[in-house]
């Protein structure tokens, strides 16, 4: 700081000062908000990362079908401008909320805790969130869920998982989606398992085809729902 | 991301009566997805029409540590290196008792310090 003795009226000064503020931590704080809201009214949340095509919202429908009759759900559908996804999930019977981004790469906890605020959480025991299609910037933004996991499809090829390490890091369960055409695509799923354990070694894993629902039951295992 | 450390410089340099932000020094961890050269380039474009346009953006990375909360290591996040890929993987696994570990570090993005130009008023 100058010395303001020396200073007459007018006079520039640099002045430097050290506000030690973390960008990520607002997002953080925000997100500690939200859990704390939906514990207080027994709402388990999820947060589903995954690339744009993995099945994130395939995977939706198949736990909504399995899971309505043990939880009231709602789903929050991060989406850049579309409804479209949202009227597939809408159609399982369950309360669904659009949360356009417009032009973001991600759900932040912000925008959830305003989406939160359109539901009654009295109603609902359990918040599905899906993120924006993307397996890289939402690792870096919690929301505020209980779990969360993470998609990848086998026709995403074999080096998704070591080219995004930091999301899988994120994570608490990884989804391997599509396990039909892992054959056709030449995607051997043990290794893509491997190289998830050897980023983080208690990460759970479910191998599944979200269009028959075969490995849905695990999926919720993994997730303890 | 870029946008949202500017918002937070300006509101800053507002508070402090600033006219014109000289230098902003940031500390951005290596275990986030925030890339060095793609931060400076928007940097570069969105402090244009600012206080901030031609200010000096220093980036200190930050090294990733974790802690296993299983055998108590503390350290730097290990790599593993397999050939197959060309490139190290970082891992969150301990080097010590192989359970999964936690990042303590390198996954802040923090504005550190700001220098900034003002007219002093007389006191």
């Amino acid at each position: 700081m100058a010395n303001t003795k020396d200073v007459i009226k007018g006079e520039k000064v640099t002045l430097k000062i050290e506000p030690g503020m973390n960008i990520l931590q607002v997002n953080k704080q925000l997100a500690q908000k939200n859990i704390e809201l939906l514990r207080k009214n027994n709402v388990k949340a999820i947060d589903i990362m995954g690339s744009i095509g993995a099945g994130k919202t395939s995977l939706i429908e198949k736990l909504v079908q399995k899971l309505k009759k043990k939880y009231r759900i709602a789903v929050f559908k991060g989406d850049l401008t579309t409804t479209i996804d949202a009227e597939r999930i809408g159609r399982h019977g369950v309360q669904v909320v659009t949360i356009n981004t417009g032009r973001e790469c991600h759900l932040d906890a912000n925008v959830v805790a305003r989406a939160i605020e359109r539901i009654n959480l009295k109603e609902i025991d359990l918040l599905i969130i899906e993120n924006v299609g993307n397996l890289i910037c939402p690792a870096e933004f919690p929301l505020g869920t209980d779990k969360r996991f993470v998609v990848v499809s086998v026709t995403e090829g074999p080096y998704m998982i070591i080219k995004h390490p930091f999301t899988f890091m994120n994570a608490d369960v990884m989804v391997i989606n599509k396990k039909d055409l892992a054959e056709t695509m030449k995607i051997d799923t043990r290794k893509l398992e491997k190289q998830a354990i050897q980023i983080k070694p208690d990460l759970k894993v479910a191998i599944t085809n979200a269009l028959t629902g075969e490995g849905v039951e695990e999926l919720i295992k993994a997730m303890e729902l | 991301m870029t946008t949202q450390i500017i918002e937070a410089v300006l509101e800053e340099a507002k508070r402090h009566g600033a006219e014109k932000v000289t230098e902003v020094q940031m500390s951005i961890g290596k275990m986030t997805f925030l890339g060095n050269e793609q931060v400076r380039f928007s940097y570069k474009i969105l402090t244009e029409d600012t206080i901030m346009k031609d200010s000096k953006l220093i980036i200190e990375e930050k090294d990733g540590v974790i802690h296993c909360t299983n055998c108590g290591y503390k350290g730097e996040v290990q790599l593993k290196d397999d050939p197959a890929y060309h490139i190290p993987v970082p891992t969150l696994q301990c080097p010590k008792c192989g359970k999964t570990a936690k990042i303590v570090e390198g996954k802040e993005c923090t504005i550190k310090s700001i220098r900034m130009i003002k007219k002093e008023e007389e006191k």
